[in-house]
């Protein structure tokens, strides 16, 4: 196994030494991949118990930049620093040794174990017979937790837990390997409001503790409620570098994208016939009593906090779970929806929330990804044509802005927010009547964010019906016509677009004596 | 013919399957080439026809398998699937003929893939599982079918399904390649077969696409056990003998055949024209070292090592 290199200490590396406070330093940094530049003389530099955000639109070499810092790839030209001397990091054992761990969205924990064994994991202590010694396990898995305030039950197996706790398990173990530089990719992108909160509470009693943090988001309220720092990219270079505290959200934005946020007015839409109606639709154990419709032409926002019920209503009316109870009307007659492609020929398409569990087929063609959910439409005679085929696709690839290499790319190989409407292109395939989106700009940066939105407007105005669930509230606020707001699993409020803002939905949301997620907006 | 068609499959997949596939190819080239070296008798029209006439049967059965491991499954009751139907075919001909003996004996086949492909994509067994009962159970039924004795199979016409020629190619080459066709086309050129690669990529992604995903399941493993069936036409003609241990361990020769020309395990990703190459690999190799005089048991370990490599060689190509 391939460990860290110190090089020599440069004359100023040297010189750097003085300023102990600087734990990691990065000069310079450039990468490319077959001729392309996605990271070009990139600087970096993180102090002791500073949060320090890394934001940016997707492409714009966030991901680049930390796979240099955690090993993953090495760099073309540039240095990186830790405690002033340079190393080399050519594995992400290395990164580790060196201090600096890397929090993928996707957890690396062993599901079945416990958080005590989690944590242990690979490096048990051992009693004197050579078995794992539980109680010192025990122990100090408690003095870790105590010391990070995190209260969970350290016994029980992970699964059981929420993901925001999972997380915090995986960040608590970083700790435990002494780690120095913590770097989070997207923590908050798969919590909810309370989660978020108690995340970076977390994160502001790392920073006391003298870790340095590298903290990536597309929330960029986030980044002024947790970061100190913030470094923008854009196209591989870096366009901006601040203090949080001297700059505002339009500095942010405009250094992103390089233009200013387009405003967006709000138009009031026609709404046509009833399109899908939902009657005291009931699952057990998920959600009660769920009624609403949806006309033509009109969007309804189904907000709520993580685990309200949301999705699962929404896999209810797709086929994918069976409701216990109550009945979905479509355009007026009552339907029985057993599978998807039961959903798909009534004209129902959804758009998952989870690209990678339910939504990508990782290993083949952007081209296939978008039409398999409706081949028929491009067969004639029981063969595929592909001429049409591919003129679909490309028709999707330019509607919705999608940049590839080309459609035969793998669609793993594309940012999320390209999966994303490459996905939006598949639903598109089934010319569907009513559209279910559930967190449709998750892991999504704000430029394609925003053209998602100008789409989901441009289909609505050509009359499909459209379902919106999103965590976001100025997602729902700005798209949706009415907004109804789930509470463990019911309907806690129904708000017509006069009446929705931010407080009423998190007071529907959140009523339930969880002032806490009140307190964060 | 096949040629033409290899291309165009080859526009539709991907470039990491190119990439192996083509891998595989090369290996398959070089070990000509070194077949040849080694003996004069290798590069003959006569020779070649025999490989190709040996493989054919393994051939058949690993383009079946193809389907199965595409969508991330596997199906170990092929050899004795294969079995059954020798035993259906020699029992019956003799007293009722082709006509009878053939549709019964390929449906059978086709009905223990259906009970497969039930018992995986509806019951939930797993197909490691759900296919090794079958193995055991379809073995069992042709033991008890002809008691434990073999059946002489005597019908002239019969005979000649797999040791005849037409246009001067032997017929089980015939039929190997009238399968790798077909099969091709289903897969590159049908909404199924393009779900088929869809289910093995993300199978809970193409359900929610509306991928008839249980259906289709069902469908691979019933085109696994009817070719199976079609294979032991070509066996019980050419050994002209209808023994209940016909196919013991072809399971594991298909398997290899697939996984050698570059069919991942894990599904999403491969195709019969690799399938196609990788049973030609490992017949050139057994051709060879039969030419060389390599003692039989010696060839298992050649055979043992040459799955391994390539796997290896494969999984290196595909993550450069």
């Amino acid at each position: 196994m391939p460990t860290a290199v110190p090089l020599n200490i440069a004359p100023d590396g040297a010189a750097r030494n003085d300023d102990v406070a600087t734990l990691l330093e990065v000069r310079g940094l450039q990468k490319s991949f077959a001729g392309n530049i996605v990271l070009s003389g990139v600087d970096l530099s993180l102090a002791a118990g500073e949060v320090h955000a890394i934001v940016g639109e997707n492409g714009a070499g966030k991901s680049t930049l930390i796979k240099l810092l955690a090993g993953v790839y090495q760099p073309d030209a540039g240095q990186i620093f830790m405690h002033g001397r340079e190393m080399r990091l050519p594995s992400p054992r290395s990164a580790f040794d060196c201090g600096i761990v890397c929090i993928h969205q996707e957890l690396s924990l062993a599901p079945h174990l416990s958080a005590e064994e989690n944590i242990f994991l690979g490096h048990f202590p051992r009693t004197r017979l050579g078995t794992i010694d539980r109680r010192t396990v025990r122990q100090r898995t408690k003095e870790l937790l105590d010391r990070l305030a995190i209260s969970i039950d350290q016994k029980r197996p992970i699964g059981e837990l929420s993901i925001a706790q999972q997380q915090m398990i995986e960040i608590a173990k970083a700790i435990s390997l002494e780690a120095k530089v913590l770097i989070l990719d997207e923590p908050t992108a798969v919590l909810d409001e309370p989660m978020v909160k108690t995340l970076f509470a977390l994160l502001r009693r790392l920073k006391a503790q003298g870790i340095g943090v590298i903290f990536i988001s597309h929330h960029l309220e986030e980044i002024f409620r947790v970061a100190d720092r913030v470094t923008v990219l854009r196209d591989g270079s870096r366009t901006g570098q601040s203090a949080v505290a001297d700059i505002d959200q339009n500095w942010l934005v405009a250094r992103m994208i390089g233009r200013d946020f387009p405003a967006h007015a709000l138009h009031s839409r026609k709404s046509g016939e009833l399109a899908l109606e939902l009657t005291g639709l009931s699952l057990h154990g998920a959600f009660a009593d769920v009624t609403f419709s949806v006309r033509q032409g009109e969007i309804v926002g189904l907000a709520g906090l993580v685990g309200a019920g949301r999705s699962e209503v929404a896999q209810a009316i797709v086929g994918v779970v069976r409701p216990t109870a109550g009945q979905i009307r479509v355009f007026g007659r009552e339907v029985r929806i057993s599978d998807p492609n039961v959903a798909a020929h009534l004209g129902i398409a959804y758009v998952t929330e989870d690209r990678k569990a339910f939504g990508l087929l990782p290993n083949r063609a952007v081209r296939e990804n978008a039409t398999i959910s409706n081949l028929a439409r491009f067969s004639r005679f029981g063969l595929l044509q592909l001429g049409q085929e591919k003129s679909f696709v490309r028709g999707i690839i330019e509607r919705l802005d999608v940049r590839l290499s080309g459609m035969e790319a793998e669609i793993q190989n594309l940012s999320g927010g390209n999966q994303q409407k490459v996905l939006i292109g598949r639903a598109l395939a089934v010319e569907p009547r009513i559209l279910i989106f559930d967190e449709p700009t998750r892991g999504v940066d704000i430029g394609a964010k925003s053209e998602i939105y100008k789409f989901i407007e441009e289909i609505v105005a050509g009359g499909v019906a459209v379902v919106l669930i999103s965590s976001e509230l100025e997602e729902i606020l700005r798209l949706a016509d009415r907004v109804i707001v789930m509470r463990r699993g019911r309907i806690a409020a129904t708000l017509p677009r006069a009446e929705a803002n931010e407080t009423n939905i998190m007071r529907a949301a959140a009523l339930a004596g969880d002032a806490s997620a009140m307190d964060s907006l | 013919m096949s040629a033409g068609a290899t291309k165009k499959s080859a526009s539709l997949s991907t470039v990491a399957a190119v990439w192996t596939r083509g891998g595989a190819l090369m290996a398959l080239l070089l070990l000509v080439a070194v077949a040849s070296f080694l003996s004069h008798r290798f590069l003959t029209i006569p020779n070649l026809l025999n490989v190709l006439r040996q493989v054919a049967i393994v051939g058949i059965l690993a383009l079946g398998m193809t389907f199965v491991i595409l969508t991330r499954g596997i199906d170990l009751s092929v050899g004795a699937i294969l079995g059954m139907s020798v035993v259906i075919y020699a029992g019956l001909l003799e007293h009722n003929g082709m006509l009878v003996a053939i549709p019964l004996g390929l449906g059978a086949a086709v009905v223990a893939g259906l009970v497969n492909g039930a018992g995986i994509a509806y019951a939930g067994v797993p197909p490691f599982i759900m296919t090794l009962g079958m193995l055991s159970f379809a073995r069992g039924l042709a033991f008890i079918y002809t008691g434990g004795t073999p059946i002489p199979i005597l019908s002239e016409s019969f005979y000649d399904l797999g040791n005849g020629y037409l246009f001067g190619v032997p017929i089980p080459t015939l039929i190997l390649i009238a399968v790798l066709i077909v099969s091709a086309i289903v897969l590159a050129r049908t909404p199924f077969g393009r779900c088929i690669y869809g289910i093995g990529s993300n199978e809970d992604a193409a359900r929610l696409s509306g991928v008839p995903v249980r259906r289709y399941k069902t469908l691979v493993y019933a085109i696994s056990g009817g070719v199976s069936g079609l294979a032991g036409l070509v066996y019980a003609s050419q050994l002209s003998i209808g023994t209940p241990i016909a196919g013991q361990g072809y399971e594991l020769d298909a398997i290899a055949a697939v996984v050698v020309g570059g069919t991942s395990l894990f599904g999403g990703q491969g195709s019969v024209f690799g399938t196609f190459i990788g049973t030609l690999i490992i017949g050139v190799l057994a051709n060879i070292l039969n030419l060389t005089g390599v003692d039989p048991f010696v060839q298992q370990l050649f055979k043992g090592v040459l799955i391994v490599v390539a796997v290896f060689i494969m999984s290196r190509s595909n993550r450069a």
